[in-house]
C-alpha cells in the first residue's frame, strides 16, 4: 500500500497507516449506522476488552516501563509491584455499591515512590466505593514510573469491573513521562482528547 | 425537525476553516437553506469575517454554560443566515480547571435542546485539539475538513484522523467525513500530488470543487464581507457556489 509513484513529489506518506487498519476501506462518505446501540453515557471505557488482553497489556507495559532508563526516577520496582498486584486482587468486583457514585482525585505536583503508597490506598478505597474515578493530572510536574504503573493497573482493573477511570487534563510532564514509557495509549490519555475517555 | 450539525475542523491553523465556514454558509443561505454558524474560536474570526465586531456580546459560551439558549443567542446576519458569536467566556471554557465545566458534552447537550428551524448548523472550530474541539466532536454528526495541498497538511490530516478515530471508538459513532481542498493552487505540482494522495485514502470523500487561492478571498474578511458581497460573480464566488452545490448533492471527486 505504501507504493509511491516514482515521479511523485511526496516522499514519506504520513497517511499510510490508514490503509493498515481494517476499517479503512469502508470509511465512505455515507454515515454507516452501527448496529450496536450507543451507550447512554457516551465516552465510557470500552467494556469489551477481555481480561486476558488486559493482563497482556499490563505485562507489556510493565516490561516496557522496566526497560526504560530514566534519569530522575527511582528504580525500586519490586515493592510497588507487590502493591499493584494487591490492587488488582483486593478490589474484587462487587456490585453492591450504589450506582452513580463517582470519586475525584487530584494528583500531587510531585508523584514519586514516596507518595505512591498513599495514592494506592486512596485509589483502592475509591475503586471499592465508586463506579467512576476521575483523576486530575493537571498539576503533575514530576511523576515516576511507579505511579504511572499504578494508574495503568487501576485502569485495567476498573475495566474488568466495568467501572470507569478517566485521567483528565494531563500536564505536559505527565504526557512526557507516559509517552516515554509508551503508556499514553494504554492509559488512554492523549493530548488531543485529554479528559474525555 | 433536526438540523445537520457539521463541525468544520482541522487542528492545523490557517487552512481555511473560517473562510470555508463563512462562504459556504452564505452560499447555502443564498440557495434558501436556513443556516446558523457558530463561532467556536475565541479568536472570533468568524464574527469579524461576517462584519460583527462587538467583543462583549455573549454567545455560544453562555449556551454551553447553561445560561442562555441556542435560539436566543442567534444574530441574524444575512438572509437565512444566523450567527452565534463566541462570547467572552469561550476562552475560559477552553482553559477552566474545575472539572465540572471541563466537560466534552456541553455543546452537544446545548444543541440537543433544539436548533429550531435550522437546516444546517456549521461550527467553525479553533486550530487546536483541546476541549472546544472535543465539544464540537461530541456535538456533530458530520465533519468538514478543509485541507491545504502541501506536505505538512498531510501530516496534519494524519493526526486529525487519529483523533477522529478515537472519538468514533469511544462514542460508538461513525462520522460522515468530507474534505474540502482549500487554498488550492492548481498550477503547482505538489498540489496535484497531495490531492492524489488524499484521494487514495479518502475515496468519495473529497468535495468535487477545490477552493482556489485567490486575492479576493484573502481580502474579504477585512471588510466584514463574504465573497458574494465583496466580489460577486468572481472566480472565488463561483468556487463557493459550486462547493455548496457539491455539499448539498454529495458530489465528490
Ligand atoms: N482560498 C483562499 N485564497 C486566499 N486566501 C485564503 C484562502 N483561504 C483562506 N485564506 C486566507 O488565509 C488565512 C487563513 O484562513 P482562515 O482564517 O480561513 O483559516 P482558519 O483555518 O480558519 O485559520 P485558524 O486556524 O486561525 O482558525 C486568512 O487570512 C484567509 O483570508
Ligand atoms: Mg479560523
Amino acid at each position: 500500500m505504501a507504493e509511491q509513484d516514482e515521479s511523485s513529489m511526496i516522499g514519506y506518506d504520513p497517511l499510510a497507516w490508514l490503509h493498515d487498519s481494517p476499517e479503512a476501506e469502508n470509511t465512505k462518505s455515507t454515515a454507516v449506522p452501527e448496529s450496536r446501540p450507543a451507550p447512554a453515557g457516551a465516552g465510557g471505557v470500552d467494556e469489551e476488552g477481555d481480561a486476558s488482553e488486559c493482563e497482556d497489556i499490563a505485562a507489556r507495559a510493565v516490561e516496557a516501563a522496566q526497560n526504560v532508563v530514566e534519569p530522575d526516577v527511582p528504580v525500586e520496582w519490586d515493592e510497588t509491584e507487590a502493591d499493584l498486584t494487591d490492587l488488582a486482587l483486593q478490589s474484587a468486583p462487587d456490585q453492591g455499591q450504589s450506582a452513580e457514585s463517582s470519586g475525584h482525585i487530584a494528583l500531587e505536583p510531585v508523584q514519586s515512590i514516596q507518595t505512591v503508597g498513599e495514592l494506592h490506598r486512596r485509589l483502592l478505597d475509591m475503586l471499592d466505593s465508586c463506579n467512576k474515578i476521575d483523576i486530575d493530572a493537571s498539576a503533575v510536574s514530576q511523576i515516576d514510573t511507579a505511579t504511572l504503573q499504578l494508574l495503568l493497573v487501576l485502569k485495567l482493573t476498573a475495566v474488568k469491573q466495568q467501572k470507569e477511570v478517566s485521567i483528565d487534563f494531563p500536564s505536559e510532564k505527565f504526557m512526557e513521562a507516559a509517552d516515554l514509557l509508551g503508556l499514553s495509549e494504554m492509559l488512554s490519555v492523549d493530548r488531543a482528547v485529554a479528559g474525555f475517555f | 425537525m433536526t438540523s445537520r450539525i457539521v463541525a468544520v475542523l482541522n487542528q492545523k491553523g490557517g487552512v481555511g476553516k473560517t473562510t470555508t465556514t463563512v462562504n459556504l454558509a452564505h452560499a447555502l443561505a443564498r440557495m434558501g437553506r436556513k443556516v446558523t454558524v457558530i463561532d467556536f474560536d475565541p479568536q472570533c474570526h468568524l464574527a469579524v469575517a461576517l462584519g460583527v465586531v462587538s467583543k462583549q456580546q455573549s454567545g455560544i459560551d453562555e449556551v454551553m454554560l447553561g445560561n442562555a439558549d441556542f435560539a436566543g443567542q442567534q444574530i441574524p446576519v444575512r438572509d437565512n443566515l444566523n450567527l452565534i458569536v463566541a462570547g467572552p467566556r469561550l476562552q475560559e471554557i477552553e482553559q477552566l480547571s474545575d472539572s465540572a465545566s471541563r466537560r466534552g458534552d456541553l455543546l452537544r447537550k446545548a444543541l440537543a435542546q433544539g436548533t429550531g428551524d435550522r437546516d444546517l448548523v456549521l461550527i467553525d472550530c479553533p486550530p487546536s485539539s483541546g476541549i472546544l474541539v472535543a465539544n464540537a466532536l461530541f456535538a456533530a454528526e458530520e465533519l468538514l475538513v478543509p485541507m491545504t495541498s502541501d506536505y505538512l497538511a498531510l501530516q496534519g490530516l494524519s493526526h486529525l484522523m487519529g483523533t477522529i478515530k478515537k472519538f468514533e471508538a469511544a462514542l460508538n459513532k461513525k462520522y460522515r467525513l468530507l474534505i474540502v481542498m482549500s487554498r488550492f493552487i492548481p498550477t503547482r505540482r505538489l498540489s496535484r500530488d497531495v490531492l492524489h494522495t488524499v484521494k487514495k485514502y479518502f475515496p468519495a470523500q473529497i468535495l468535487a470543487t477545490p477552493i482556489r487561492e485567490t486575492a479576493s478571498l484573502a481580502e474579504c474578511p477585512s471588510f466584514g464581507k463574504t465573497v458574494f458581497e465583496y466580489r460577486p460573480g468572481w472566480r472565488s464566488a463561483r468556487d463557493f457556489e459550486a462547493l455548496a452545490d457539491d455539499f448539498l448533492t454529495g458530489r465528490v471527486m
